[in-house]
């Protein structure tokens, strides 16, 4: 079954069209949903919810009709908001706890399912303090608790990396990642950030000014020849004409190189090149063709940032 | 951002058997209630929001201060019953005790700080940190959430208004020599209490939530309370006073107006005691405040259903 298909979604606040004639059809996997901020990522979240209710046009989940069903609907999906929603002053697993009941389980079960959920997004001992004493990470941690306590079949996560350090968002991603592989429930992160949705996605919906962008796996946009970035202080002009000397397919980007990687002995190429210029080597990585790449023709001015 | 993060798989998911303590997540299959034990859990922990459980020490000392405050005199008159008896049976004068009906009217403003304070703490908390969206994703309804918070203020301020009647009922028991007749004698008189006490409670609960509702922040909500029912205390009895040497005969039909006049008059129909004139002026009967209380209750149900069915998420 679908897990999404809009036909003509619209939306208006006054003036303003945050979804315009929307059409989409996704299937289950861990969906990225990918726009600038007010491209109509959250809006579009929020009528799948049944939170705001369409202007005009038609959207399920899973089946069922967002305006007709959606008592149904909550009882299959998670929803981690974009923004705080956690009372500081109460203690974390009390608040799971309470969220657990509101989704319809019975005492001793959400007892459990806190308890486990907690530990599943890694919140141990601290699970007994109050929440207003938490970092950001762990907020964050709460915030999915929640969503997944009730075994939901769909999780909307909207920018569940805010605010998140680069070690706390990785950690963030990860989890994602496990929910949607090993507990096979499926999960639509909505990011203005390409990179993430590049790490966990299956799937990807790029939105822009309320019109769909792109809509394909993933896949789609990264089988590519790898390319391998050769980073240097200085020098990249030469790197660069010493290595189309080798026969390799090489271009300069800012103090970057990219480099085709065709074949393994490239790597030792690359190493004999830099030893001969002896240029101030910064990093060599491996990048597969990336996401941003091809935003940058279909969208040029619609502030995704990497 | 660097290329796709090659660490991200954990121990326990790379295993497929995971450790022995971790059992990995296992789906709910349980059993899930429906929409009214949703609103059953939101009134219980709503309930013991009002009393400040499963919060700071900081969250109870509010309420217990207040309903302390309030059912002190009943519970000193209960304690020193048998010194009141005494003295009764030994001078043979009748002692000047409390009395149900009249008790709301001596310590109202102890309820009205109440909800000053507590009907903020409901509401405005869950505004205010955005956990609404979370509740209304779940089985819960717009109207479900403001019925529950409504049902968990008034049946707190029910339980703070009944507890000094039973005191007093207990008291006036214990002072007569024989306590079953006593019981059968006091019963008919403490009776209305219940209905009493169950009128004040909706009609404040829905007032306090009404207005509080329309602010995130405690502070202006709870002005927002203490403004409304000060002038509408105030303006009536103004307009009334000028209206008595104007000759304008319609002036104490706005008496209807007022939250807690209008709640004293409803008790004495309730008691059938007659309108105590230091409270209530006009010629409007006791009936009249009582429909008032009754209406005025609706119209602030109606507002606070109105406020959440409008409440952005």
């Amino acid at each position: 079954m679908a897990l999404t298909e809009t036909s003509s979604l619209t939306k208006d606040y006054g003036t303003v069209k945050a979804l315009d004639r929307l059409d989409l059809q996704v299937e289950p996997g861990i969906i990225g949903l990918v726009g600038a901020n007010g491209a109509g990522k959250s809006t579009l979240i929020k009528i799948l919810l049944g939170l705001i209710p369409p202007s005009s046009g038609r959207a399920s989940v899973l089946g069922l009709d967002v305006v007709a069903d959606t008592h149904e609907i909550r009882k299959v999906v998670g929803y981690m908001p974009e923004h705080d929603c956690l009372p500081p002053d109460v203690v974390a697993t009390d608040f799971v706890t309470h969220m657990a009941r509101i989704s319809g389980l019975p005492r001793t079960a959400a007892r459990e399912r806190t308890a486990e959920v907690l530990r599943h997004v890694g919140l141990y001992e601290e699970r007994y303090r109050q929440i207003g004493g938490y970092s950001t990470g762990m907020k964050q941690r709460v915030k999915l608790a929640q969503a997944l306590v009730h075994d939901p079949k769909v999780l909307l996560l909207d920018e569940p990396t805010n605010g998140l350090d680069p070690v706390g968002r990785d950690e963030m991603l990860d989890l994602i990642k496990r929910t949607g592989t090993d507990f096979g429930i499926t999960v639509v992160v909505a990011s203005h950030l390409l990179g993430e949705i590049e790490q966990v996605c299956t799937y990807l919906l790029a939105i822009d000014a309320g019109h769909l962008l792109r809509s394909a796996p993933i896949s789609h946009f990264t089988q590519r020849t790898p390319v391998l970035a050769v980073e240097v202080e200085e020098g990249a002009d030469r790197l660069v004409v010493a290595l189309v000397a080798r026969g390799a397919r090489a271009k300069q980007d800012g103090a970057r190189v990219l480099i085709a990687l065709e074949s393994d002995a490239l790597y030792d190429a690359v190493r004999d090149v830099v030893a001969d210029l002896a240029l101030p080597l910064v990093r060599i990585q491996q990048e597969r063709g990336r996401l941003e790449d091809l935003f940058r023709d279909a969208a040029p001015a619609s502030g995704i940032v990497q | 951002m660097t290329a796709p993060n090659p660490a991200a798989t954990s121990p326990a998911a790379s295993s497929p058997a995971g450790s022995i303590y971790d059992l990995g997540y296992r789906h709910y299959e349980g059993k899930r209630n429906g929409r009214a034990y949703a609103m059953w859990s939101l009134f219980v922990e709503g309930l013991r929001n009002v009393w400040g459980f499963g919060r700071p020490m900081t969250a109870k000392a509010a309420p217990f201060i207040l309903a302390g405050l309030y059912a002190l005199p009943a519970v000193f008159q209960l304690a020193f019953s048998s010194v009141i008896a005494q003295r009764v049976a030994t001078t043979g004068q009748a002692a000047n005790l409390l009395d149900y009906h009249s008790y709301f009217e001596d310590f109202y403003y102890l309820v009205t700080f109440f909800i000053v304070a507590q009907a903020p703490e409901l509401v405005c908390r869950d505004q205010r940190y955005q956990v609404l969206p979370l509740y209304f994703t779940r089985s819960m309804g717009r109207i479900e959430y403001a019925l529950s918070r409504l049902g968990s203020l008034a049946t707190a301020l029910f339980v703070l208004l009944l507890v000094p009647y039973v005191a007093l009922f207990v008291g006036d028991v214990l002072m007569k020599p024989d306590t079953f007749a006593a019981i059968g004698d006091e019963l008919p008189k403490a009776l209305p209490s219940i209905p009493a006490a169950a009128l004040i409670a909706v009609c404040l609960a829905a007032l306090s939530l009404a207005i509080s509702s329309f602010s995130p922040r405690r502070a202006y909500s709870a002005i927002g309370i203490v403004a409304y029912v000060l002038l509408m205390e105030a303006i009536p009895a103004a307009i009334y006073s000028i209206g008595q040497s104007g000759g304008w005969a319609w002036s104490d039909k706005l008496f209807l107006l007022t939250p807690i006049t209008s709640l004293i008059g409803a008790l004495s129909w309730l008691f059938g005691q007659p309108l105590d004139p230091e409270f209530v002026s006009g010629s409007l009967t006791a009936g009249a405040y009582l429909a008032a209380s009754i209406a005025s209750a609706g119209v602030f149900i109606a507002v606070l259903m109105y406020r959440y069915r409008r409440m952005p998420a």
